[in-house]
């Protein structure tokens, strides 16, 4: 499965986002806890130190009274000699107000006051600690949402900027083809990758083109510079078949080298029209009406079918109007009608029919399904019907593709099925 | 009747002259653009066949040249270009005909003929031998004053019969020029034998004499003996 470039960052971006919050979550709480207990022991030593240097001094027995009433959080209580010297412990004390029991820090200290033994005993509340924890918690993690949602968003926008000259190129390239006469332009860009990319495969377009030019022009150069040579043979053989002492034999064989040389005469005005189709030399559109192009050929290919004892049946469903070439429309049609009569036995039947933007050229047949995979590349010969040249179906193919129409083949019943789907 | 040649492929320019000579025709050839045009300026011909690819000019200008000095002669341009509009030019500035590399020679002796007769055409256009006459206006053929009836197709294998008089003409020469435009189309040439059967049939029928010879694995000919 394949993931477009952004989202696979961005998911790698989020995931790492999440595992980082999930971590640093509870370790932030515990830091932020310890740290607080710490400071709340300090105060503890902090208030004891405070007593034995300020207040102590100045204290008679007859004060601790007075001062345990007064004190909310400290107490002194007699010397006994089960408790540890400077021993924080934790406990819990129910309170009447907020009707919970509430965590608290005690400190333990001898002090000595008049002489006597005494045990200080501080505490302290920690009832504040865990809302302050819960709020820092709440606004850290708020912070870091923030922060990553920030972080997500700005990632995206400037990916999107950032890969926008890529998407564009990638869009020419899929578009480009090489037989239609537009090269792409890449969006210039300011990152020095892309522009190599760019500069890579405009430099790689244009070695292409040129190739594929020269080789059009080459197919175009040869079929053309072939047509005198055929000429001076034709007329030769025209002058020869005069001769008025010609054997038998020899009458055959000019009957059949006249025979190739209209073959290889049609081959290369086939030749001439593909480069002429590729390089786009019928370009005037018109209005046509299919089904006149077909009944307007049908009398010259029924005859034809005729010396095969074929049936040509036409059926009229619809009226099929295109906006195509017409001179191309009407070769589309021929090399239909063409190629059907070729490939029917004798008595077959071929049916013409016309349906809604569709047409189809069905012929019975006594063989199996063509092979489809190159059925119309060029000079693919079916191995029954030595007489085509291969280039038929070709150019049927270049004209729909360049009218962005479709064709089907498909065989059933034992006929060969031929449709062009007109644009929808 | 004077034809002239333009056309710098010696070999065809020869083959067409030998192939029209030998019907009363005189041919000239010029092999290139510059014995072309002098030979235009100096002389009148009856048709010129022009090739328009010359090695040292364009048969266009020759064209052009034709209708500057004011000349009438008919022109059959004989090219390998084969585009519509090259066509469409030709036609535009004073060509009559149009014949594609390669041709058959009787297609080109045919279209030399009818030219010439539209050329000449003096209110009539009938051309007449021995006792078959063929009314080329009204599309009809009479047989010793008697009229035959001939599908379109016979009408005109017919006439290609009679224009090349004592030539062998072979199959794909009959097929191609029967077919026009579709003649590319054709997968083989036997349709015509139907056609030359059914031509031979109404003319026996009205008692004509049976020009027409089968040649044995060439085709037909249109023979007077």
């Amino acid at each position: 499965m394949t993931k477009k470039l952004l989202q696979s960052t961005l998911q790698k971006y989020l995931v790492f986002s999440f595992i980082v919050l999930i971590i640093s979550a509870p370790i932030f709480y515990f830091l932020t806890e310890k740290l607080y207990l710490e400071d709340a022991d300090e105060t503890l030593y902090l208030r004891r130190n405070e007593f034995v240097k300020l207040t102590m001094p100045k204290m008679s027995k007859i004060d601790i009274v007075v001062w345990n009433k007064i004190s909310k959080d400290g107490k002194i209580i007699p010397y006994s000699k089960t408790f540890r010297e400077n021993n924080i412990f934790f406990t819990t004390k129910y309170d009447a107000i907020t009707n919970e029991n509430e965590p608290y820090h005690v400190l333990k200290s001898k002090i000595k006051i008049e002489k006597t033994p005494y045990v200080l005993v501080l505490k302290i509340n920690l009832i504040e600690s865990e809302d302050l924890i819960l709020s820092v918690l709440i606004l850290f993690s708020l912070t870091l949402t923030i922060l990553l949602t920030g972080m997500y968003l700005i990632t995206k926008r400037l990916s999107i900027k950032l890969w926008e000259p890529f998407y564009n190129t990638l869009k020419q390239i899929e578009q480009f083809e090489i037989d239609k006469h537009k090269e792409p332009y890449f969006l210039p860009s300011e990152i020095e990758e892309f522009h190599r990319l760019n500069d890579a495969i405009t430099k790689l377009i244009k070695n292409n083109l040129l190739i594929f030019q020269s080789q059009k022009e080459f197919i175009e150069n040869a079929a053309h510079e072939l047509q005198t040579p055929l000429a001076i043979i034709q007329s030769y053989l025209d002058s020869l078949i005069q001769q008025p002492d010609l054997t038998l034999e020899q009458a055959n064989y000019i009957g059949k080298i006249n025979l190739v040389v209209s073959k290889f005469n049609k081959l290369n005005k086939n030749l001439l029209l593909l480069s002429k189709i590729e390089s786009n030399q019928f370009e005037k559109m018109e209005p046509i009406l299919v089904n006149k192009l077909i009944k307007k050929h049908l009398d010259f290919f029924t005859e034809q079918a005729e010396i095969k004892n074929i049936t040509i049946h036409f059926h009229q469903e619809y009226q099929m109007k295109v906006n195509s070439n017409m001179l191309l429309t009407e070769i589309v049609i021929n090399n239909l009608f063409q190629n059907a009569i070729k490939h029917t036995h004798e008595y077959g039947r071929i049916e013409i029919q016309i349906l809604k933007n569709r047409l189809l050229f069905k012929n019975s047949s006594n063989d199996n399904k063509l092979n489809t995979n190159q059925l119309f590349e060029r000079f693919s010969k079916s191995h029954n019907n030595p007489n085509g040249n291969g280039l038929g179906l070709s150019i049927i193919k270049k004209i729909i593709d360049r009218n962005h129409w479709e064709i089907k083949y498909y065989f059933e019943n034992q006929y060969h099925i031929f449709e062009i789907i007109f644009e929808n | 009747m004077k034809i002239l040649i333009i056309e710098d492929e010696v070999e065809l320019a020869k083959s067409i002259a030998s192939y029209l000579s030998s019907n009363d025709f005189i041919c000239e050839i010029a092999n290139d653009y510059k014995s072309g045009i002098e030979k235009v300026s100096f002389y009148n011909y009856d048709c010129v066949l022009l090739d328009l690819n010359l090695p040292d000019g364009d048969g266009i200008e020759i064209l052009n040249h034709l209708k500057q000095i004011h000349k009438t002669d008919g022109i059959i341009i004989i090219s390998a270009k084969e585009t519509l509009e090259n066509r469409i030019e030709c036609f535009q500035k004073g060509a009559d005909d149009y014949l594609t590399k390669p041709f058959h020679l009787s297609e080109l002796f045919v279209r030399i003929q009818a030219l010439i007769r539209r050329k000449n055409f003096k209110g009539s256009n009938i051309i007449q031998f021995n006792e078959i006459s063929i009314d080329l206006l009204a599309k009809s053929i009479f047989v010793h004053t008697i009229e035959i009836d001939l599908t379109k197709k016979e009408f005109e294998l017919l006439l290609f019969l009679i224009g090349n008089n004592n030539k062998v003409l072979s199959k794909s020469a009959i097929a191609e020029h029967l077919s026009g435009d579709m003649a590319d189309m054709l997968d083989n040439h036997d349709f015509i034998y139907a056609h030359i059967k059914n031509l031979k049939k109404k003319l026996n029928e009205s008692h004509c004499t049976d020009y027409i010879k089968t040649v044995y694995g060439l085709g037909y000919k249109w023979q007077n003996d």
